[in-house]
């Protein structure tokens, strides 16, 4: 309880310091709703000329790309920093972090927000409306998908750049395991064969941010729900356990000072 | 205009990259990613289909395809972010009275950058796609498609330049540089060759610059011939006189608008 009122603190801290910038706020809002809506118009291309691949069609895809657009929506605009963390620890600005009575990790990820990430989360929302199963109990299914899904994209991102208290900072993997994660999530999960299939749910969790989610949205089936919670809950504590442990290895930067 | 100091602008970068060899890694990775997902994507699309060509393209001049499109694509630079920074951090101004010009300085830059990863990711690229799908088309069109591959890359920087540039008049250009690059990944044939689109989608594509930056060389990889050389040759010089004017224009009058405070 102590930690959501802090965690709503930042975030209203977050949001305030965004509106001094207000056109920024709305530009890259409406502009990244655009951008999602342009990029799904090559799958709109592609099904109508090819109608059905891999036992997808339009709606599926649809229904994939938006809820993967909401759960990095929020991930980025709740917890902005989760693309720097490698960044932060390698140039030592942890000890900023570590100097308040407060849980690091938490602080951390919640210490900024990407404005871009609301125009994520509106256009994924948008989408739900034309991706069929348009029903109350769908949409509750489909918060819980994304919500779970952007545990486990924090979680891996956390996971990938922890790795900078052991190798330093690979800004190169970084970026190369979010766009892993990312394409592989919004692409028709049964192109893959089954050995594909493991490392996607494992080594790069992109059928649990994707199509795991997207098909418990479809229909409700406890093997899947289990999966899902599972796989969140594993995610979720491996990437804290990680952190933490690497966090004994890390060395100050000398860089303590408040910030008002 | 002396082009030698361009000239050794070029080299320099081209040296500075090797310098940053994790970027490139980082590029080569998402591009082998990439093509992999196409691979079993288009595999998939024929499979359904059961037909040997679509829109007279084979699947393997579809893979072929996209492995050029996509090389060119993670070969660019990021020129709309540097440009759109040097005006809103104001220092575009410093760069002013220096002995060179602004945006030929940033075009030989952007144009090292592009020509480094390209030649990597075009290297990278080939090798997946000769182990998992077939041989490459004729190698004998690969002096031509170098040229119209460098052009692309000029094309893409006017494009780039004309957007970091609208930051003299709006306070942020990030949402413009989504859409258009977003635009060059579906118009511009990055992520579907425009054979398969809707033919009045063709045409509007074809009549637009972002396909001479991504369409056009990749189309010309796979079936060269001198004609289609010409064909793609023509238009991307008539774009690039086309932006480069509007650039030069954009940028007088950008330069014009400028408020320098203090030094």
């Amino acid at each position: 309880m102590r930690e959501l009122r802090f965690l709503s603190a930042l975030w209203k801290a977050n949001l305030i310091s965004a509106m001094e910038f207000r056109a920024t706020f709305i530009t890259q809002s409406i502009g990244m709703m655009l951008n999602d809506a342009v990029y799904f118009i090559f799958w709109v291309i592609f099904f109508d000329r090819f109608p059905l691949v891999a036992g997808w069609d339009l709606q599926d895809v649809l229904l994939v790309y938006g809820l993967v657009a909401v759960a990095f929506g929020v991930t980025m605009y709740l917890f902005g920093n989760a693309q720097y963390v490698g960044d932060i620890i390698s140039k030592g600005q942890l000890d900023y972090y570590l100097s308040l009575p407060r849980p690091v990790l938490l602080h951390l990820l919640a210490s900024r927000s990407q404005v871009s990430g609301v125009g994520d989360v509106l256009f994924g929302l948008l989408t739900f409306f034309f991706a069929g199963s348009v029903t109350l109990d769908a949409f509750a299914r489909y918060l819980l998908g994304a919500v779970c899904s952007g545990i486990i994209f924090v979680a891996f991102l956390v996971l990938v750049q922890s790795l900078a208290f052991w190798l330093g900072d690979i800004p190169a993997l970084n970026l190369a395991a979010t766009n892993a994660i990312i394409t592989f999530a919004i692409y028709p999960s049964r192109l893959f064969e089954a050995g594909t299939r493991l490392l996607l749910f494992t080594l790069v969790p992109a059928l649990l941010v994707g199509a795991v989610p997207a098909e418990l949205v479809r229909g409700f089936d406890w093997g899947r729900t289990g999966l899902l919670v599972l796989g969140t809950t594993v995610f979720f504590l491996l990437a804290g356990g990680v952190f933490h442990l690497g966090l004994r290895r890390y060395e100050s930067g000398s860089a303590i000072q408040t910030r008002s | 205009m002396r082009l030698s100091k361009y000239l050794a602008i070029f080299r320099i970068q081209l040296q500075n990259n090797f310098a940053y060899r994790g970027n490139l890694l980082a590029g080569i990775i998402s591009l082998l990613i990439f093509l992999w997902i196409f691979i079993q994507l288009w595999r998939a699309t024929y499979g359904a289909m059961g037909s040997a060509t679509i829109a007279g393209l084979t699947l393997q001049q579809t893979l072929w395809y996209l492995m050029l499109t996509e090389s060119i694509q993670m070969s660019k630079s990021r020129m709309s972010r540097t440009v759109s920074e040097a005006v809103k951090d104001g220092s575009i101004a410093y760069l002013l009275n220096k002995p060179y010009d602004f945006l030929l300085y940033q075009l030989s830059i952007g144009m090292a950058d592009g020509l480094n990863r390209f030649v990597f990711n075009i290297l990278c690229g080939g090798a997946l796609m000769w182990l998992l799908v077939s041989p490459p088309p004729d190698l004998l069109g690969l002096p031509m498609v170098l040229v119209t591959v460098l052009l692309a890359l000029a094309l893409d920087f006017c494009i780039q330049a004309l957007i970091g540039l609208a930051a003299f008049v709006s306070e942020d250009v990030t949402a413009y540089d989504w859409i258009v690059g977003k635009l060059i990944f579906i118009i511009g044939g990055m992520l579907i060759p425009i054979d398969f689109f809707p033919t009045w989608l063709q045409k509007i594509a074809t009549a637009l610059p972002f396909a001479y930056a991504m369409y056009g060389p990749a189309r010309l990889f796979v079936e060269p011939s001198v004609e289609r050389f010409a064909s793609v040759l023509l238009g991307q010089v008539i774009w690039l006189v086309v932006l480069g004017l509007l650039l030069a224009l954009a940028y007088r009058s950008g330069v014009r608008r400028l408020a320098v405070n203090g030094g």
